[in-house]
């Protein structure tokens, strides 16, 4: 393991690691808190459709999947605050309609396959310095949205017609949860895939709201649990030789096991 | 001043009419209950008056002003309080939630933020409380709990709904005690099925159902006993008690009492008395 980290390839998949972890946890506590795990789902198969149109029109991918992401984000919290009991026909319908575009755009790009599977599964292997950056930039903004917003997504999250109440834009905060969850599913497809983000956004969250007494220690142990399943997948799948996303999920799992066999106050 | 005063108030959901034509004038200091069956408008009325809905025909005056106006001077305790109970949050971090928005640190909470809600815990007995996850309570404390957030913003009234719905019988007389305590300061609006409480605590009751007929009941300690040992007696039995006799604008049927109108009857020198095994108000 030691002399595989003078690769830059492994390197950048170490940090790329950590930072995806990261924001996972945080956001995920948030999705989590809000009872919107179905709705990442869908955000996260929509973005497909992004992959798709950045292929086909030569953008970087990134920018494809942030934007088309973002912006099925954007109509789902439209959707959802206006026919809240509906919610759950229009995100499997946005979900489908997303990768379906995906696909056929794919399709039509002339001489050029790109392969699914990197994106279904991930390809952390192969993260560019760019793909870091954008990392990094998006961990600071949550970081610092979390922080210095903290009350605000606190009281919308718990109860937020007593927030409405008490002057918080409901609105508004409602919308940057799904925004900043849209783009972090989109960083964690390089890590674990589009597939598998989900288990990456619940389990270490799951875990850690067994443990913590407020929404700011849940968010901040996901985080630490999450980079923890990461590492140890990575070195699984790095020893073993296996799809990396797939083994972060799978110690990610069999951790949650162990936590629930061991834990008597669920 | 009243403190909240409604005018020839209707309100419909599209096209279901909910509220027609209702009138209302609270005091300062009173203690009004809301009952009425369930779907009968009492949280709608609840929720007009808070500013969550609109309304579009009548007026509606909260302290002389617009309810969306008055926000700060409305505590508000919402009726399900048993929801979200796996969120990680402590009791102190809830209560903190009432305060208004206005000057705020840039992170976290300010020294007088927590001290206001340390305070607004000690007022309702729960400042053993203040670390403790919300989960771990249970619905008395709760609802205590949410009671202290109404507080914390030092509001004028405070509006309760249906506060006792999922407590057993000697929480629920706790909250009430608790809440005739906070009426020696301020105005208090509580909509409920526990009538036998409400009759003991509440010095006005308005019953809701599409119309609204309002009674003012504080001479009843003077002749008013609870049958049964338990101090405990049902809906119907009190909606024949506030019900036709003496009211010339209603029509009763069997035990169950309906309003045809929306008219004011004022009950001031009637009392509660029981004729043929069946509670009154006499004049």
């Amino acid at each position: 393991m030691m002399e595989a980290l003078q690769f830059d390839f492994m390197q950048h998949a170490l940090l790329a690691g950590i930072l995806v972890s990261f924001a996972a946890g945080i956001i995920g506590s948030l999705i989590v808190v809000n009872r919107m795990v179905f709705l990442a789902g869908g955000i996260a198969h929509t973005s497909y459709g992004g992959i798709g149109l950045a292929v086909y029109f030569g953008l970087p991918i990134f920018l494809g999947a942030s934007l088309f992401a973002v912006g099925a984000a954007l109509l789902i919290a439209a959707l959802t605050l206006k026919k809240r009991h509906r919610m759950d026909t229009f995100i499997g319908l946005i979900w489908a309609v997303g990768m379906a575009i995906g696909v056929i755009f794919v399709d039509l790009t002339p001489g050029y396959n790109v392969d699914l599977m990197s994106y279904l599964f991930g390809s952390i292997l192969a993260v560019s310095k760019e793909d870091l950056y954008f990392m990094a930039v998006l961990l600071t903004v949550i970081l610092a949205v979390v922080t210095l917003r903290y009350r605000d997504i606190l009281a919308v999250s718990y109860d937020s017609e007593y927030a409405g109440l008490r002057g918080v834009n409901v609105r508004f905060f409602y919308t940057l949860i799904l925004i900043l969850s849209a783009l972090t599913v989109v960083i964690a497809i390089k890590v674990v895939g589009l597939i598998l983000v989900i288990a990456m956004l619940t389990i270490p969250v799951y875990i850690a709201e067994k443990l913590s007494a407020s929404l700011f220690t849940m968010m901040f142990l996901s985080g630490a649990i999450a980079t923890l399943f990461t590492l140890v997948g990575l070195w699984m799948s790095y020893t073993y030789d296996l799809t990396s996303g797939a083994s972060i999920i799978i110690v990610s799992a069999v951790s949650l096991g162990f936590f629930l066999l061991f834990n008597k106050r669920i | 001043m009243p403190i909240i005063k409604i005018k020839e108030l209707s309100f419909a959901y599209e096209t279901q009419t909910v509220l027609e034509e209702i009138n209302l004038v609270v005091e300062e200091k009173d203690f009004l209950a809301i009952i009425g069956p369930n779907g009968g408008g009492k949280s709608t009325l609840l929720k007009l008056i808070l500013g969550i809905n609109d309304y579009k025909q009548g007026s509606l005056k909260v302290l002389g002003k617009a309810p969306k106006d008055s926000l700060t001077q409305m505590g508000y305790v919402p009726q399900n309080t048993n929801v979200n109970t796996d969120f990680p949050i402590k009791v102190i971090e809830v209560v903190m939630m009432g305060h208004v928005d206005g000057k705020r640190p840039l992170f976290g909470y300010g020294k007088d933020e927590v001290l206001c809600a340390t305070g607004a815990l000690k007022q309702v007995g729960m400042a053993d409380f203040a670390q403790t996850k919300i989960g771990s309570l249970s619905g008395g404390q709760r609802q205590r709990v949410m009671i202290a957030r109404a507080l914390c913003a030092h509001p004028q009234i405070l509006i309760l709904d249906e506060p006792t719905s999922s407590i057993d019988i000697t929480g629920q007389r706790e909250i009430y005690e608790l809440l005739k305590v906070l009426n020696e300061h301020i105005t208090v609006i509580v909509v409920s099925h526990d009538i036998s409480v409400i009759l003991e605590y509440a010095n006005k009751a308005a019953h809701v159902n599409k119309k609204l007929s309002y009674h003012d009941i504080s001479d009843k300690h003077s002749t008013f006993h609870t049958h049964g040992n338990d101090g405990h007696f049902c809906e119907i039995e009190l909606l024949q008690m506030l019900g036709a006799e003496n009211c010339d604008t209603c029509t009763s049927t069997g035990s169950v009492t309906v309003h045809s109108t929306g008219s004011v009857y004022d009950n001031k020198k009637s009392v509660l008395a029981p004729v043929e095994g069946k509670w009154r108000l006499k004049p």
